[in-house]
């Protein structure tokens, strides 16, 4: 840290280099009567020592609500989401998925997690104006291979799925090219790829999205039952590096989540976010979502959903929490050119119960 | 003026050049001039203007300055009663706290993720520009935000739904005339909002706060949504950690009284495994929960959210039903109204201008 650029008197500076501080964080953490002890200062000096240094570390000053609203601090507030690719699921949404924050994605296996990641995959890469980011998207699988097959399908039907898009525009998008694939096998592997490989692709602007799929799998393998507060541990700290990457570079993180059966009844000490009704709730317990900003769950309904006679088994798609949406839901179905939402007039459904 | 050097309020560096340039008495100071002390003493310019200055403000009499310092009990109820609080327009909850969020105190929320932490701190923010003669503050809120929860978007639903109450509310000519001015974009302006994303950055922004508050002497209402997240991840320290939370809530309790604001401080929940059996409890260990004047808990039963009064020095434990709704915080459907008289009882302060109730409204 350099001293110098302060706004202080010479006095107060040389002071702190005689006590040999390294940087501003260490400043901060010492208590104003022990800064007095150790630069042998008075109390106004340290005062002055202390808003300077703190000026120094202060990224940007308040700003209001109204220029946020305006859109004059993109780095604060976007003003434009990451959408779906369907307008039911982003009028759920309210736009798509918010630009800053980790949304997690929890369901049963074969509710359809995936298929919303890869649809999410091909919409980053579409330009700003039609719900994308003009980028492409990271896929950290964890437990099953990649999909290519699959994407390969939906790549070759993105015509049907977005019929609003002119064709030569989806032409010209090479979609496999900017999807990067990673395998992790392990926590150490999650780990390197999220703190070398992926700064490197946000920085250099070759992606904005990331998709760990799931974060749930690695977790849940490497530690035992009575490892909990190591396990705390390391997810504290995967999930702080995604944080800092999203809001860093404003790009979506997903997070595909497993969930857990629900045994006994209402425990107090476990939190079920007001879902009486399910018998799974997400995995990983309360450390894991007091780091999520936006909770999806993902539930496989009986029955079936028509579309243009092709049929598909519902699911629910619900907002357990969210900063800035209510608790809805909506239903969705899974077809060959992806994911679409089914608006609430259009009833095709036979009655059917819920999982 | 008797005082001895050695016994005055200097840095003791430059007490020893004073001593040993022959300064014993503070009377020997007082009819110096800055440039003859900085030669006689040796010491700099700054330091010499310092001590003539402290050695000034030094001489009011003794009396005077007891006076000023020191207030009777009676002197402090009519200062709180002054002050007023902030509603929540949840009034099961307002009547809970003794009429909203006193200002000149910190407040706790903790709550599980998704039960409504965010969304009431939001709600306050909005609430604290109503106008005084609705029964407002009619001041602005600071809003420092580590978490990235803070969406613009529903600020703007709830000063939407917040002006549409009071133009229900409406009565007399001087309502209707600050309801004039009362516009989305007109609460939106005094909203300031800072993003800290780890702990140094919100310690810097504690540090600045003093001088944001001098300079903005509008402002009620500062918000750290949350104080836990920065603090909760790699702290292998974590007596450094109970230290600078320690620091944090002495320094923003001072400026809570000395700028007359509320501080609102949102906390996580934890599970604590004891005798087999695990609970939530708030997150940041024991000590921290000291460190808030009143600490309201957040949680679920079954569908219902409801909101805990765990610690107050002023009201008595109660648990009170809220909900959210796309207007913002708000009572619960079904919970009884409470009558006028009942409330007259529960709100001892006897805040007697208008309170925003939701009953007004039939």
């Amino acid at each position: 840290m350099e001293w110098e650029q302060l706004d202080l008197n010479p006095r107060i500076i040389a002071a702190v280099k005689k006590v040999n501080f390294r940087s501003a964080k260490e400043i901060l953490c010492v208590s104003g009567p022990d800064l007095q002890r150790l630069t042998r200062l008075s109390k106004t000096d340290v005062q002055r020592l202390l808003c300077a240094v703190a000026a120094a570390v202060r990224k940007s000053k308040p700003v209001t609500a109204l220029q946020l609203i305006r859109g004059e601090c993109p780095v604060l507030e976007a003003g434009h989401r990451l959408s779906f690719a369907c307008p039911v699921l982003d009028g759920l949404m309210r736009g798509g998925l918010p630009l800053r924050g980790i949304t997690e994605l929890a369901g049963e296996s074969s509710a359809g997690k995936t298929q919303f990641c890869l649809q999410l995959c091909l919409s980053v890469q579409y330009p700003q104006e039609n719900g994308g980011l003009n980028s492409g998207a990271v896929y950290i699988c964890t437990e099953d291979s990649f999909p290519i097959k699959r994407l390969r399908q939906l790549i070759t039907q993105q015509p049907q799925l977005r019929p609003d898009l002119p064709p030569a525009l989806i032409r010209s998008r090479h979609f496999c090219d900017n999807i990067y694939i990673e395998h992790a096998a392990d926590l150490e592997a999650l780990r390197a790829c999220v703190s070398q490989r992926v700064p490197v692709l946000l920085k250099r602007g070759l992606v904005r999205l990331l998709v760990v799929d799931s974060v749930a799998a690695l977790f849940r393998s490497e530690f035992q039952a009575d490892e909990a507060v190591q396990r705390s541990r390391h997810l504290l700290a995967f999930s702080n590096t995604l944080h800092r990457l999203s809001h860093e570079y404003g790009a979506p993180v997903v997070c595909v989540n497993q969930v857990t059966d629900v045994v006994d009844g209402p425990n107090p000490g476990r939190c079920d976010y007001g879902l009486v009704d399910s018998k799974v709730l997400p995995a990983l317990g309360i450390a894991w979502a007091n780091q999520v900003m936006v909770r999806l769950m993902l539930r496989r309904l009986a029955g079936q959903v028509q579309s243009d006679r092709r049929s598909s088994a519902p699911r629910k798609l619900e907002v357990v929490f969210a900063p800035h949406l209510p608790r809805a839901s909506c239903l969705c179905g899974v077809w060959e050119e992806g994911v679409r939402g089914i608006p609430d007039d259009h009833s095709d459904l036979q009655p059917q119960g819920s999982s | 003026m008797h005082r001895t050097v050695p016994s005055l309020p200097l840095a003791p560096s430059v007490k020893v050049k004073l001593i040993n340039a022959g300064f014993q008495l503070a009377s020997d100071l007082i009819d110096m001039r800055p440039l003859q002390l900085c030669k006689e003493a040796g010491i700099s310019q700054e330091e010499a203007v310092e001590v003539l200055q402290m050695l000034r403000d030094d001489g009011q009499p003794h009396q005077q300055r007891a006076a000023t310092e020191s207030l009777t009990a009676l002197d402090l109820l009519h200062q709180e009663q002054a002050v007023g609080s902030i509603v929540t327009f949840c009034s099961a909850l307002d009547d809970a706290l003794g009429g909203g969020v006193p200002v000149g105190k910190t407040t706790e929320i903790c709550g599980a993720p998704g039960v409504g932490k965010t969304q009431l701190c939001m709600q306050l923010a909005v609430d604290v520009q109503i106008p005084v003669c609705f029964g407002g503050l009619g001041g602005k809120a600071l809003y420092i935000d580590t978490e990235g929860s803070f969406l613009v978007q529903r600020v703007a639903d709830m000063a939407e739904a917040a002006v549409q109450h009071c133009t229900l509310l409406a009565e007399d000519t001087e309502q209707r005339q600050a309801l004039e001015e009362l516009t989305v974009e007109k609460i939106l302006s005094n909203l300031f909002l800072v993003r800290c994303h780890d702990y140094v950055e919100l310690l810097a922004e504690v540090y600045l706060l003093p001088d944001f508050l001098s300079e903005h002497p509008e402002v009620r209402l500062v918000v750290i949504d949350s104080i836990a997240f920065p603090f909760r991840h790699d702290f292998e320290d974590l007596s450094q950690r109970t230290r600078l939370l320690n620091g944090l809530a002495q320094q923003l309790i001072q400026l809570a009284t000395q700028h007359s604001v509320a501080v609102i401080l949102t906390n996580q929940m934890t599970t604590r495994v004891s005798n087999g059996q695990s609970k939530l409890v708030p997150a940041l260990g024991e000590s921290w929960g000291h460190a808030a004047t009143q600490r309201l808990i957040l949680h679920w039963k079954g569908l219902r959210r409801l909101a805990s009064l765990y610690k107050s020095p002023s009201q008595m434990e109660a648990t009170i039903q809220y909900q959210i709704t796309v207007q913002g915080f708000r009572d619960a459907p079904d919970e009884p109204r409470p009558t006028t008289a009942s409330s007259a009882v529960s709100s001892p302060s006897g805040n007697h201008s208008k309170r925003l109730r939701m009953e007004d409204l039939s």
